[in-house]
């Protein structure tokens, strides 16, 4: 695969982080407006949204990766 | 081995150890936030602040929006692709701005409380406050990475600051991630 089709892979890979972030945003917005007590699913979401950015945005595996190939 | 080679083994020996010390520096960061999120669920369990909802969303989803730029921009400069990198980082820059106006400078003022008026008010203010410092500090970062790269100071081989620049930012979104629903949505308004 050359540079550019392997960027723009790594883009559209972020957009479809993204949307499932954005949809878990208003998920959890719909969730705390309809009900009160409900803190579990929402921590639940939170986390869910926080390991999609830890894992595709912050790319914590590249922090195990050998020095070769953690520049990928 | 060439010298050339020498120098690409040595950047990536580099690289890999400072990777390891930004996660510790994030790590130990977090140990912040979370010891702010278990006070707040300590001192108000189920309930929470009387805050505007709308703000809240907007300035979550500018946020959510701030990180996938920054995010395209990272991975533009690990493909050598100089204008994406800095388009998207000038947007992150401009975002983090709007967040800031709209949690200080909007949220701040429409509150119906003050930091002196019971723990609560203490702990949003507090809460809020160190975070928007992060964002602060970020906007910072980021405003040098942009300078540098408009310099050329970066390519696709050499770009670690950038990568330090995209982890920091994406951490100040994982805490809000957070304190969104912390300060926003769990529990009975007091």
């Amino acid at each position: 695969m050359d540079n550019t089709s392997k960027k723009q892979e790594l883009f559209r890979a972020g957009l479809v982080i993204f949307f499932l972030l954005a949809i878990l945003t208003v998920g959890e917005f719909l969730i705390g407006a309809i009900a009160v007590g409900w803190a579990a699913p929402l921590f639940g979401i939170a986390l869910l949204k926080a390991a999609l950015i830890v894992r595709d945005y912050m790319h914590l595996p590249r922090l195990f990766a050998g020095e070769e190939e953690s520049h990928e | 081995m060439t010298t050339e080679t020498n120098l690409a083994a040595s950047y990536r020996f580099r690289t890999h150890t400072n990777r390891i010390g930004l996660w510790l520096f994030i790590l130990s960061d977090a140990f912040v936030f979370g010891g702010l999120l278990v006070a707040r669920f300590y001192l108000y369990p189920g309930q929470r602040p009387e805050l505007d909802q709308m703000v809240g969303l907007l300035v979550t989803a500018i946020l959510l929006v701030s990180s996938f730029f920054m995010n395209r921009a990272e991975t533009a400069m690990a493909h050598g692709d100089q204008k994406n990198f800095l388009r998207g980082t000038l947007i992150t820059i401009v975002l983090g701005i709007i967040f800031l106006v709209g949690v200080v400078g909007v949220e701040w003022r429409i509150a119906h409380f003050r930091p002196w008026d019971s723990a609560m008010g203490s702990l949003f203010y507090v809460m809020t406050g160190f975070h928007a410092f992060h964002v602060l500090t970020g906007v910072i970062f980021l405003g040098i990475i942009y300078r540098n790269g408009r310099r050329g100071l970066y390519s696709a081989e050499r770009h670690f600051p950038v990568e330090a620049a995209a982890v920091y930012w994406h951490f100040v979104d994982v805490v809000w991630v957070f304190f969104y629903p912390a300060l926003y949505l769990m529990g009975r308004v007091i």
